[in-house]
């Protein structure tokens, strides 16, 4: 191995680190976003907002990313004169945008499941307790459901946020430079695959370590549960000092 | 003020109200009226109706006819979908929700929030009281719960008893004009019970209106201005606590006093 060399691939890939968050930031917040307006589609009575959710959400999950990304890119090339038309041609002829709508959809089909199963798991006597003090439905859900939902769902969340920053990969296929896509040029220039990868693995490895860490951390702040148990460490650890 | 007829001027009227379940018709014309100051008492056995007819006082179920009344106001339903009844107006039920505080028999704390934050949040979302002062009076109820020292925890850290003692807390920091307790200490361990007692007994001797949903025959005896008996969703007797205790009219009514005293 060629460590000057090794040093040098690691500059280059790392050149690309900030194409991949942007990536993975601005598809995870968009989707966010989606995913909590499909998921109260899903959850609600009425057939008409929760059969449109159930199918976007069964077609997304169901296709492999790539192909979502390919059909998005090359297919939107096939339909060009359409988007011409209605002038949105400018966005589907840019691969960057094309990118992030195919992870946008892609997290938002998967997140919305997530959130539904939180919106679910809230415990109906929080809701009952919540229209008793006169909540509108809105407030219901905003000071009650979703607060409540948004814990459950945290780690299941946290997943999907290591999830996305992989798949951010693929967007190399269709030409974005990010960690990925500088790889395969500075292979394609060094015939070092194997250098070039194990760097960008190494960067990977880091983006979902500070992922999983704020995640973490997010649900220590944010669990009840966790809030006991930091009590109960403080009561024993005064204790302890009390048995000294 | 708005003028109104007498009955009006009751804190509470429920009149003739009737709740069905699919084919299961719950409550066959109930009527409740609690002036101001009243503690009524309503037992019966499990499944009489009890609940069904709290929850109809504060629309947590729709009653499929009667009237409910609350400080003047009357809240008015009309079929909807399928025959179900639906409440028009939601404004003047929110309204009305905000002047009956509820205390369940779960507790229902909300999970996400502090003792402090549970006892506030009526007040500052539904009714946009400024927070300053709201914290004051949470705090001021708190420490009258006995329970002021906790204000920083989660539910979860509580007893069954605390948590019911804050839950009792958040309905007074609404300033209700009514307070309905369903059980309020069913799901409690033996020896928390007397704890909720002691606080529900000095919200009676303060003057509070209250409508008790309650298996503890004592507090009902004791505290209450007058007892309702519940069977098969109809009012079985009703009189005051000395009167249905000492000396009940109808036989199912003393069966039912021998099965629980
Ligand atoms: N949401 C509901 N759907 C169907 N049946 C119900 C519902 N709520 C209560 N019931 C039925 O109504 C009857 C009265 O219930 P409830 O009011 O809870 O009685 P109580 O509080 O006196 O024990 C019971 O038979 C119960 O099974
Ligand atoms: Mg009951």
């Amino acid at each position: 191995m060629d460590w000057a060399q090794l040093a040098d691939v690691a500059t280059r890939l790392a050149g690309g680190l900030p194409t991949t968050l942007l990536l993975v930031g601005q598809s995870l917040l968009i989707g966010f976003v989606l995913a909590v307006l499909v998921a109260l589609m899903r959850v609600s009575p009425n057939p008409l907002l929760s059969a449109p959710a159930y199918g976007f959400v069964y077609v997304f999950r169901s296709t492999p990313l790539l192909v979502q990304l390919f059909l998005i890119y090359y297919g939107s090339g096939q339909f060009r004169p359409f988007f011409q038309d209605v002038g949105l041609w400018f966005l589907f002829r840019d691969a960057w945008f094309c990118a992030i709508l195919a992870l946008t959809l892609n997290t938002g089909a998967y997140t919305s499941e997530i959130i539904r199963g939180g919106i679910q798991s809230v415990p109906h006597g929080q809701l009952e307790a919540g229209r008793a003090v006169g909540m509108s439905p809105a407030q219901l859900f905003r000071r009650i459901t979703f607060p409540v939902a948004i814990r459950q769902a945290l780690p299941a969340y946290g997943n999907e946020v290591i999830l996305m920053v992989k798949a951010s990969s693929l967007a190399s296929t269709i030409t974005i430079l990010e960690i990925t896509g500088i790889a395969k040029t500075i292979i394609a220039q060094t015939f070092r695959p194997v250098e070039v990868f194990i760097v960008a693995g190494a960067l990977y490895l880091a983006i979902n370590f500070v992922a999983t860490q704020a995640i973490l951390y997010a649900e220590r702040r944010l669990s009840p549960a966790s809030a006991a148990d930091r009590a109960k460490a403080a009561e024993r650890r005064q204790k302890a000092m009390l048995a000294r | 003020m708005t003028q109104a007829a007498p009955t009006e001027t009751a804190a509470l009227l429920a009149e003739n109200v009737h709740k069905r379940f699919g084919n299961f018709e719950v409550l066959k014309g109930i009527s409740l009226t609690a002036r101001a100051e009243d503690v009524i008492s309503i037992i019966g056995a499990s499944g009489s109706g009890k609940s069904t007819f709290l929850r109809c006082i504060n629309f947590l179920e729709t009653p499929d006819s009667g009237r409910i009344v609350v400080g003047g106001e009357e809240i008015r339903v009309r079929a909807g979908r399928r025959g179900l009844p639906v409440v028009s107006d939601q404004a003047a039920l929110g309204r009305i929700r905000a002047r009956l505080g509820m205390v369940f028999q779960g507790f229902n704390l909300w999970s996400h929030m502090t003792v402090l934050q549970n006892v506030m949040e009526g007040p500052v979302t539904v009714l946009r009281e400024p927070k300053g002062e709201v914290r004051d009076r949470a705090m001021d109820l708190l420490a009258k719960v006995g329970i002021a020292e906790k204000h920083d925890a989660y539910p979860v850290e509580l007893s069954g008893g605390q948590q019911q003692r804050v839950a009792i807390a958040r309905a007074l920091c609404m300033q209700p004009q009514v307070l309905l307790f369903d059980e309020p200490t069913s799901a409690l361990d033996p020896e928390l019970v007397g704890e909720v007692l002691k606080v529900m007994r000095d919200l009676a001797a303060e003057g509070r209106t209250m409508v008790v949903v309650t298996h503890e025959m004592g507090f009902a005896r004791e505290v209450s201005s007058r007892v309702m008996f519940l069977a098969d969703g109809r009012v079985e007797e009703e009189s005051s606590p000395a009167e249905l205790f000492g000396n009940p009219r109808s036989e199912r009514c003393r069966r039912f006093l021998a099965s629980v005293l």
